[in-house]
Protein backbone atom coordinates (compact mmCIF):
# COMPACT_ATOMS: atom_id res chain seq x y z
CA UNK A 1 0.00 0.00 0.00
CA UNK A 2 1.44 3.12 -1.22
CA UNK A 3 1.48 6.15 1.87
CA UNK A 4 0.16 9.40 1.16
CA UNK A 5 0.55 13.03 2.75
CA UNK A 6 -2.56 11.87 4.84
CA UNK A 7 -1.29 9.40 6.29
CA UNK A 8 1.52 11.18 7.91
CA UNK A 9 1.62 12.65 11.30
CA UNK A 10 3.21 14.94 12.92
CA UNK A 11 5.79 13.03 15.70
CA UNK A 12 5.80 10.25 13.12
CA UNK A 13 9.59 9.18 13.11
CA UNK A 14 12.00 6.07 13.03
CA UNK A 15 15.58 5.36 13.25
CA UNK A 16 17.13 3.77 10.59
CA UNK A 17 19.41 0.81 10.85
CA UNK A 18 23.22 1.53 10.40
CA UNK A 19 25.39 2.21 7.60
CA UNK A 20 29.15 1.68 7.46
CA UNK A 21 31.17 4.14 5.87
CA UNK A 22 34.21 2.23 4.26
CA UNK A 23 36.68 3.35 2.19
CA UNK A 24 35.10 2.44 -0.87
CA UNK A 25 31.94 4.45 -0.37
CA UNK A 26 34.23 7.90 -0.62
CA UNK A 27 36.28 6.40 -3.64
CA UNK A 28 32.53 5.87 -5.18
CA UNK A 29 31.44 9.52 -4.34
CA UNK A 30 34.96 11.08 -5.44
CA UNK A 31 34.31 8.98 -8.81
CA UNK A 32 30.58 10.89 -9.06
CA UNK A 33 30.82 13.89 -7.54
CA UNK A 34 34.03 14.49 -9.51
CA UNK A 35 35.61 16.21 -6.08
CA UNK A 36 38.97 14.34 -5.66
CA UNK A 37 39.79 16.64 -2.28
CA UNK A 38 38.83 13.54 -0.10
CA UNK A 39 40.84 11.01 -1.92
CA UNK A 40 44.68 11.69 -0.08
CA UNK A 41 44.15 9.37 2.82
CA UNK A 42 47.30 10.04 4.15
CA UNK A 43 46.17 13.75 4.40
CA UNK A 44 44.69 13.21 7.86
CA UNK A 45 46.12 13.00 11.43
CA UNK A 46 48.52 10.51 12.19
CA UNK A 47 46.90 7.60 13.88
CA UNK A 48 43.25 8.34 12.56
CA UNK A 49 41.45 6.89 9.87
CA UNK A 50 40.59 9.21 7.18
CA UNK A 51 37.89 11.80 7.12
CA UNK A 52 34.69 11.45 5.26
CA UNK A 53 33.64 13.98 2.84
CA UNK A 54 30.60 15.87 4.93
CA UNK A 55 28.04 16.02 1.74
CA UNK A 56 28.56 12.44 1.59
CA UNK A 57 27.20 11.65 4.95
CA UNK A 58 23.73 13.55 4.33
CA UNK A 59 23.72 11.64 0.84
CA UNK A 60 23.98 8.02 2.93
CA UNK A 61 21.05 10.32 5.45
CA UNK A 62 19.02 10.17 2.27
CA UNK A 63 18.99 6.89 1.52
CA UNK A 64 18.65 5.49 5.03
CA UNK A 65 15.65 7.14 5.16
CA UNK A 66 14.07 4.84 2.98
CA UNK A 67 14.85 1.63 5.16
CA UNK A 68 11.72 3.04 7.18
CA UNK A 69 9.21 0.11 8.56
CA UNK A 70 6.42 0.99 6.49
CA UNK A 71 6.59 1.90 2.84
CA UNK A 72 7.89 5.53 1.98
CA UNK A 73 5.12 8.36 1.46
CA UNK A 74 5.02 9.28 -2.52
CA UNK A 75 7.57 11.51 -2.63
CA UNK A 76 7.45 14.14 -5.37
CA UNK A 77 10.28 16.55 -5.19
CA UNK A 78 12.85 17.24 -2.52
CA UNK A 79 12.21 20.75 -2.42
CA UNK A 80 14.48 22.66 0.19
CA UNK A 81 16.99 21.58 3.36
CA UNK A 82 19.33 22.76 5.66
CA UNK A 83 22.46 20.90 7.04
CA UNK A 84 24.50 21.98 10.10
CA UNK A 85 27.52 20.25 10.64
CA UNK A 86 28.29 19.13 13.89
CA UNK A 87 31.22 16.53 14.12
CA UNK A 88 33.70 14.71 11.77
CA UNK A 89 33.43 11.22 10.61
CA UNK A 90 35.77 8.96 10.14
CA UNK A 91 36.28 6.12 8.03
CA UNK A 92 34.69 2.72 9.73
CA UNK A 93 32.03 4.84 11.51
CA UNK A 94 28.75 3.49 11.64
CA UNK A 95 26.20 6.01 11.24
CA UNK A 96 21.98 5.68 11.53
CA UNK A 97 19.31 8.70 10.76
CA UNK A 98 16.76 9.78 12.96
CA UNK A 99 13.99 11.16 11.51
CA UNK A 100 11.12 12.80 12.59
CA UNK A 101 7.76 14.63 11.03
CA UNK A 102 8.09 17.89 12.59
CA UNK A 103 5.35 20.02 10.48
CA UNK A 104 3.15 18.88 7.25
CA UNK A 105 1.26 21.82 5.13
CA UNK A 106 -1.57 21.01 2.76
CA UNK A 107 -1.55 22.29 -1.14
CA UNK A 108 -3.87 21.99 -3.86
CA UNK A 109 -2.66 18.34 -5.67
CA UNK A 110 0.27 17.62 -2.99
CA UNK A 111 1.30 18.68 0.71
CA UNK A 112 4.42 19.70 1.81
CA UNK A 113 6.23 17.57 4.62
CA UNK A 114 9.08 18.83 6.68
CA UNK A 115 11.17 16.35 8.44
CA UNK A 116 13.70 16.61 11.28
CA UNK A 117 17.05 14.31 10.48
CA UNK A 118 19.69 13.67 12.49
CA UNK A 119 22.53 11.64 11.80
CA UNK A 120 24.03 9.28 14.75
CA UNK A 121 27.42 7.64 15.00
CA UNK A 122 27.98 4.90 17.09
CA UNK A 123 28.62 6.75 19.77
CA UNK A 124 25.48 7.96 19.78
CA UNK A 125 27.37 11.43 18.82
CA UNK A 126 25.10 13.74 16.36
CA UNK A 127 27.41 14.31 13.63
CA UNK A 128 24.99 15.74 11.55
CA UNK A 129 21.34 17.75 11.42
CA UNK A 130 18.85 18.53 8.64
CA UNK A 131 15.97 19.69 7.53
CA UNK A 132 14.16 18.21 4.56
CA UNK A 133 11.47 19.90 2.90
CA UNK A 134 9.51 17.32 0.72
CA UNK A 135 6.28 17.55 -1.79
CA UNK A 136 4.36 14.43 -1.03
CA UNK A 137 1.41 12.96 -3.41
CA UNK A 138 -1.99 13.34 -1.64
CA UNK A 139 -4.47 10.13 -1.98
CA UNK A 140 -5.80 9.93 -5.14
CA UNK A 141 -9.58 10.33 -4.97
CA UNK A 142 -11.73 7.23 -5.69
CA UNK B 1 54.03 18.69 -9.38
CA UNK B 2 53.96 21.72 -6.72
CA UNK B 3 50.55 22.18 -4.80
CA UNK B 4 48.48 25.44 -6.40
CA UNK B 5 49.16 28.19 -3.34
CA UNK B 6 45.63 28.40 -1.38
CA UNK B 7 43.09 31.36 -0.70
CA UNK B 8 43.42 32.23 2.61
CA UNK B 9 40.51 34.47 4.49
CA UNK B 10 42.85 37.81 3.96
CA UNK B 11 42.69 36.67 -0.01
CA UNK B 12 38.89 35.84 -0.66
CA UNK B 13 36.87 38.89 -1.38
CA UNK B 14 33.34 39.86 -0.99
CA UNK B 15 32.24 39.71 -5.07
CA UNK B 16 34.41 37.03 -5.92
CA UNK B 17 33.09 35.04 -8.48
CA UNK B 18 33.46 31.72 -10.46
CA UNK B 19 32.32 29.59 -13.12
CA UNK B 20 32.44 26.12 -13.71
CA UNK B 21 33.11 24.02 -16.30
CA UNK B 22 29.87 21.99 -17.67
CA UNK B 23 29.03 17.96 -17.13
CA UNK B 24 26.76 16.40 -18.79
CA UNK B 25 24.61 14.00 -16.51
CA UNK B 26 24.49 10.70 -17.89
CA UNK B 27 22.17 7.92 -17.06
CA UNK B 28 25.10 6.04 -15.60
CA UNK B 29 25.45 9.19 -13.20
CA UNK B 30 22.20 8.08 -11.87
CA UNK B 31 22.34 4.14 -11.29
CA UNK B 32 25.77 4.76 -9.35
CA UNK B 33 24.22 7.40 -7.29
CA UNK B 34 21.43 5.01 -6.24
CA UNK B 35 23.45 2.74 -5.34
CA UNK B 36 26.26 4.99 -3.25
CA UNK B 37 22.85 7.02 -1.83
CA UNK B 38 20.72 3.74 -1.28
CA UNK B 39 18.05 6.13 -2.81
CA UNK B 40 16.37 3.92 -5.53
CA UNK B 41 12.97 5.77 -5.50
CA UNK B 42 11.31 5.57 -8.26
CA UNK B 43 11.55 8.96 -9.30
CA UNK B 44 15.53 8.39 -10.64
CA UNK B 45 14.97 4.04 -11.23
CA UNK B 46 11.61 3.40 -12.58
CA UNK B 47 11.66 4.50 -16.56
CA UNK B 48 8.47 2.97 -17.15
CA UNK B 49 6.84 4.43 -14.09
CA UNK B 50 8.52 7.59 -14.93
CA UNK B 51 6.83 7.98 -18.77
CA UNK B 52 3.40 8.76 -17.24
CA UNK B 53 4.78 11.42 -14.21
CA UNK B 54 5.08 14.93 -14.82
CA UNK B 55 8.67 15.00 -15.99
CA UNK B 56 8.12 12.29 -18.72
CA UNK B 57 11.08 10.70 -18.07
CA UNK B 58 13.49 9.33 -14.59
CA UNK B 59 15.24 12.82 -13.14
CA UNK B 60 18.32 12.88 -11.25
CA UNK B 61 18.80 12.82 -7.63
CA UNK B 62 18.75 16.33 -6.13
CA UNK B 63 21.58 15.07 -3.98
CA UNK B 64 22.98 13.89 -7.45
CA UNK B 65 22.82 17.81 -8.61
CA UNK B 66 24.21 18.82 -5.26
CA UNK B 67 27.48 16.81 -5.58
CA UNK B 68 28.23 17.28 -9.06
CA UNK B 69 28.06 20.89 -8.67
CA UNK B 70 30.26 20.42 -5.72
CA UNK B 71 33.14 18.75 -8.11
CA UNK B 72 32.52 21.53 -10.81
CA UNK B 73 33.25 24.02 -7.84
CA UNK B 74 36.28 22.39 -7.07
CA UNK B 75 37.24 22.54 -10.45
CA UNK B 76 36.35 26.09 -10.96
CA UNK B 77 38.59 28.04 -8.28
CA UNK B 78 42.44 27.63 -9.40
CA UNK B 79 43.58 28.10 -6.27
CA UNK B 80 41.46 26.08 -3.42
CA UNK B 81 40.21 27.92 -0.39
CA UNK B 82 42.26 26.94 2.80
CA UNK B 83 38.93 25.53 4.16
CA UNK B 84 39.13 24.51 8.35
CA UNK B 85 35.64 22.82 7.83
CA UNK B 86 32.45 23.00 5.81
CA UNK B 87 29.80 24.03 8.61
CA UNK B 88 26.99 24.02 6.84
CA UNK B 89 24.55 24.78 3.55
CA UNK B 90 21.20 25.84 2.97
CA UNK B 91 19.90 24.40 -0.32
CA UNK B 92 16.83 24.94 -2.68
CA UNK B 93 16.11 22.21 -5.52
CA UNK B 94 14.17 24.76 -8.26
CA UNK B 95 13.95 22.33 -11.02
CA UNK B 96 14.48 18.80 -12.50
CA UNK B 97 17.78 17.64 -14.09
CA UNK B 98 17.17 15.17 -16.78
CA UNK B 99 19.74 12.38 -18.30
CA UNK B 100 21.47 14.52 -20.73
CA UNK B 101 21.39 17.42 -19.59
CA UNK B 102 24.27 19.67 -18.65
CA UNK B 103 24.86 21.85 -15.79
CA UNK B 104 27.74 24.19 -14.79
CA UNK B 105 27.90 26.02 -11.27
CA UNK B 106 28.17 29.47 -10.58
CA UNK B 107 29.60 31.02 -7.00
CA UNK B 108 30.14 34.21 -5.69
CA UNK B 109 31.58 35.23 -2.08
CA UNK B 110 28.49 36.87 -0.14
CA UNK B 111 29.99 37.35 3.46
CA UNK B 112 32.85 37.27 4.89
CA UNK B 113 32.64 36.78 9.04
CA UNK B 114 35.60 37.59 11.80
CA UNK B 115 34.97 34.75 14.78
CA UNK B 116 36.56 35.20 18.31
CA UNK B 117 39.49 33.35 16.58
CA UNK B 118 42.09 35.13 15.35
CA UNK B 119 43.47 32.09 12.96
CA UNK B 120 40.06 31.92 11.20
CA UNK B 121 37.21 33.55 9.54
CA UNK B 122 34.22 32.33 7.71
CA UNK B 123 32.83 32.68 4.51
CA UNK B 124 29.63 32.18 2.99
CA UNK B 125 29.60 31.30 -1.20
CA UNK B 126 26.49 31.51 -2.54
CA UNK B 127 25.93 28.73 -5.50
CA UNK B 128 23.68 28.58 -8.52
CA UNK B 129 23.59 25.22 -10.43
CA UNK B 130 22.51 26.41 -14.49
CA UNK B 131 21.70 23.60 -17.00
CA UNK B 132 21.99 24.40 -20.56
CA UNK B 133 19.06 26.27 -21.37
CA UNK B 134 20.66 28.46 -18.40
CA UNK B 135 17.77 27.56 -15.97
CA UNK B 136 18.48 27.33 -12.08
CA UNK B 137 17.87 23.94 -11.23
CA UNK B 138 19.46 24.31 -8.21
CA UNK B 139 20.48 26.62 -5.87
CA UNK B 140 22.23 27.31 -2.29
CA UNK B 141 24.93 28.88 0.51
CA UNK B 142 27.76 26.97 2.10
CA UNK B 143 29.17 28.15 4.72
CA UNK B 144 33.19 27.33 5.15
CA UNK B 145 35.23 27.96 7.85
CA UNK B 146 38.52 29.60 6.19
CA UNK B 147 41.80 29.67 7.84
CA UNK B 148 43.57 33.10 8.15
CA UNK B 149 47.38 33.65 6.74
CA UNK B 150 49.80 33.13 9.89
Amino acid sequence: MPRYFEDLEVGDGFESPGRTITEADVVSFAAISGDQEALDFTAGEAGLLPLVPELLIMIMSSGLGFRAPAEMPQVLAFMVFDLYIRLPVRVGDTVRCRIRVAGKRPMKDAGVIVEQRQMVNQRGDVVQEAEYKLLVARRPRE
Amino acid sequence: MSEPSRQYFEDIQVGDEYLSPGRTITEADIVAFAGLSGDYNVLHTDAEFMKSSIFGERIAHGLLGLSISSGLGARAVARPFATLAFLGLRWRFKGPIKIGDTIKVRMKVTVKKETSKPDRGIVTVQRAVLNQRGELVQEGDTELMIERRK
